[in-house]
């Protein structure tokens, strides 16, 4: 270990063990629980909705307090699979597999603590990967033209596409869709406002916030009220949180493994947390005797648990690298730090090394509060499961609404996040999935500007794409992913893996 | 040729027309060339390249393995009809020099606007959505004139109602309670600007 990581640590730690930003930290690790543990709303629908909250923040407490939510809300989704079989996002889908099972035998208390603990592990790995890997991979970047930077935008994009569930086709047109809505507003090489209809709240290009909260917000919540949530949860069965000495045996090595391929997968474009416990699952599947998988298997939670934390922290190396976002919870979080002024990319590190490594340094503090705080904590998290439906959305339409109104004041925005609503609900209806669109959005007017740059140095000679060696890596790595998820037997086990 | 899957077919309709429209929009604006690109070029290209997609899978929808009905979701055209028509009407009629300084037609204007949205959020999907879209649309546009408090009771009742079984007596506490929540947390310690009350 080198003495310039002891040293960045050192920076960070001094920074994020601040009273202030420990209390930010501590806020928003429970604030993401209480939100994440309410059915149905996700980690992006929490940060979305608060947001606002960090608005009047510093910008290094402001992006403490949004990793706590994140972490928190992540931690919160998982609680909600194993006691109500209900994943709060794609991630937490393999969790309810094995974690619901073990909750209707009476042991939803050790799968939920053996879910604490494998997270905190990850947690405390993901966060060492991060800070041996981001500072060598940032050097790299700071050597990226636009070529590279708009190569290494369709990499992001096409992973992206390539994990998202259902048809290849209407995920890229998803993607593309999402390119062109990030499009509307002004340009800014000459000025024109583009798609705006005339009206001036365009002009400035579609909040991220109101795309996020109208597709993920409303539109789960309208799909929910169609279905008639019915559900069965387990709230009286919790008792003993200490798993026996069984179960840490048998789980320690999954949580070992579940670590390790989270820490690696979260690093891919596109990849993070989905893509990890997915992963993670089949592998010890494979390992271990299968026949007790899908009936309780703790192996099953541990797991996918640990591997959808380290993913979901390691996710933040291409963000705070590159300012490319891996996946749809990252695009929130640079539209998080441009709104707070910062554009992430390489030079965060330099020219903010506080509030580089005090990020990275409140993430394992987030994942050490997210530990204490909810194991004691978890009775009251479970009452919460059992407020009803019916009183729980409309409080939730409300802060959504007040979050959006709060971005500038503007009724216009909180109409258009309820047109994305209405967009939100044909999507699903019509098998599309929505995360790509969010990720285009993010990385449309960036991947224009990179694209005009690029071709005005290369004199429109588009070849310049493939003959600068980095460039030419990446988009052949993209086209690479793409032949091969098109292969047929690939096609098939991704169309099984996403039934599962 | 027999529809077979019906998401698809919806679904490549949607992206054609959302690619389409991406791209005769972009023809008012500058093409460029491709050294320096104009505002035109790149979403006429990912337009182009939108309603391929669209195409592709539109037609996918009629040799899909995959069955679907063709009713993926309830739909009334004549609701959308109507409000294109309304739309129309309110975007073409009502010029900006005519409207400085003519309150009455701003109004009716903003009226006839919101009237033309509401008659497309209705045009699909089930009544809950129309309902909850409705609430969110009338506390954007009440929070400043209303204040919070009716604004908060005005979202809560009307999105109440969408769901499956309403009981009043539990909604007028939720309602208050929110209303009690917002004016503390929001406003009294987030210090966002809303006013509580009409006309303050």
């Amino acid at each position: 270990m080198d003495f310039a990581l002891i040293h960045n640590l050192g920076i960070g730690f001094g920074v994020a063990l601040s009273l202030q930003n420990l209390m930010y930290c501590f806020f928003g690790v429970l604030l993401g629980t209480l939100i994440g543990v309410l059915p149905g709303i996700g980690p992006l629908a929490t940060i979305a909705m608060l947001l606002p909250v960090t608005f009047n923040l510093s910008p290094i407490s402001a992006l403490i307090m949004l990793a706590g939510i994140y972490y928190g809300a992540q931690y919160g989704g998982s609680t909600t699979a194993i006691l109500v079989n209900i994943p709060g996002e794609a991630s937490s889908v393999i969790t309810c597999l094995d974690g619901y099972q073990m909750a209707r035998q009476g042991r939803a208390g050790p799968a939920l603590a053996i879910a604490a603990m494998g997270s905190f592990f990850a947690g405390c790995v993901a966060t060492v990967v991060i800070a041996l890997f981001a500072p060598p991979l940032a050097e790299v970047a700071l050597k990226f033209g636009p070529a590279e930077y708009f190569s290494l935008m369709v990499l992001g994009l096409v992973g992206a596409t390539v994990l998202a569930r259902g048809s290849l086709v209407k995920a890229i047109a998803m993607t593309i869709l999402g390119l062109l809505m990030g499009l509307v507003g002004t340009d800014v090489n000459s000025g024109i406002a583009r798609f705006a209809f005339g009206l001036s709240e365009l002009s400035d290009g579609i909040g991220f916030v109101i795309v996020a909260m109208g597709l993920f917000g409303f539109a789960e919540i309208i799909i929910n009220l169609e279905q008639g949530a019915s559900r069965e949860v387990f709230v009286n069965k919790v008792t003993g949180l200490m798993p026996t000495w069984k179960d840490l045996k048998s789980s320690s090595g999954a949580i070992l493994r579940g670590t390790a391929i989270g820490s690696m997968l979260g690093i891919l474009p596109g990849g993070g947390a989905l893509l990890s416990s997915f992963a993670a699952y089949t592998l010890e599947k494979k390992i271990g005797d299968p026949s007790n998988f899908g009936k309780g298997e703790i192996r099953g939670v541990a797991a996918p648990e640990s591997a959808n934390n380290a993913g979901a922290q390691t996710s933040f190396i291409p963000l705070l690298t590159l300012g490319i976002p891996s996946n749809p919870v990252m695009a929130l979080m640079i539209g998080a730090m441009m709104i707070q002024g910062i554009a992430p990319g390489p030079q965060v590190m330099t020219e903010r090394p506080e509030l580089f490594w005090g990020m990275i340094t409140s993430m394992w503090i987030g994942n050490l509060l997210l530990v204490i705080l909810n194991l004691p904590l978890i009775g009251m998290w479970v009452k919460l499961l059992t407020v009803p439906y019916r009183l729980l959305y409309p409080s939730i339409v409300l802060f959504c609404c007040v979050g959006v109104y709060s971005l500038s004041n503007q009724p216009f925005d909180v109409m258009l996040t309820a047109v994305y609503g209405l967009l939100g609900y044909i999507f699903v209806k019509l098998e599309c999935e929505p995360a790509p669109l969010i990720l285009g959005f993010i990385l449309g007017p960036l991947m224009e500007e990179n694209l005009r740059r690029a071709m005005l140095l290369s004199r429109g000679d588009p070849s310049v794409f493939f003959t600068k060696p980095i460039s030419g890596v990446l988009l052949g790595a993209a086209i690479l992913l793409l032949l091969i998820t098109l292969a047929p037997a690939v096609r098939k086990t991704r169309e099984e893996a996403f039934v599962e | 040729m027999q529809i077979r899957n019906g998401r698809d077919f919806w679904a490549g309709l949607m992206f054609m027309g959302f690619g389409l429209w991406f791209m005769v929009v972009s023809q008012n604006y500058p093409m460029g060339s491709a050294v320096r690109m104009g505002p035109a070029y790149f979403p006429t290209v990912l337009g182009g390249m939108l309603a391929v997609l669209g195409a592709m899978v539109f037609f996918r929808a009629f040799v899909s393995k995959f069955a679907h009905p063709l009713k993926v979701f309830t739909f009334r055209p004549l609701l959308l009809v109507a409000a294109i028509v309304v739309g129309g009407a309110t975007y073409f009629y009502f010029a900006e020099s005519q409207l400085k300084g003519a309150p009455m037609l701003q109004i009716l204007q903003s009226a006839l606007a919101g009237l033309s949205l509401f008659l497309f959020i209705g045009a699909f999907g089930p009544r809950s959505m129309f309902l909850i879209l409705l609430g969110v649309v009338i506390f954007g546009y009440a929070l400043k004139p209303l204040g919070l408090v009716l604004a908060t009771v005005i979202l809560i009742v009307i999105s109440a109602l969408a769901g499956h079984d309403f009981r009043k007596k539990e909604i007028v506490i939720l309602a208050v309670i929110l209303a009690l929540f917002g004016v503390l947390v929001f406003v009294k310690g987030l210090g966002l600007p809303f006013n509580l009350w009409p006309g303050e």
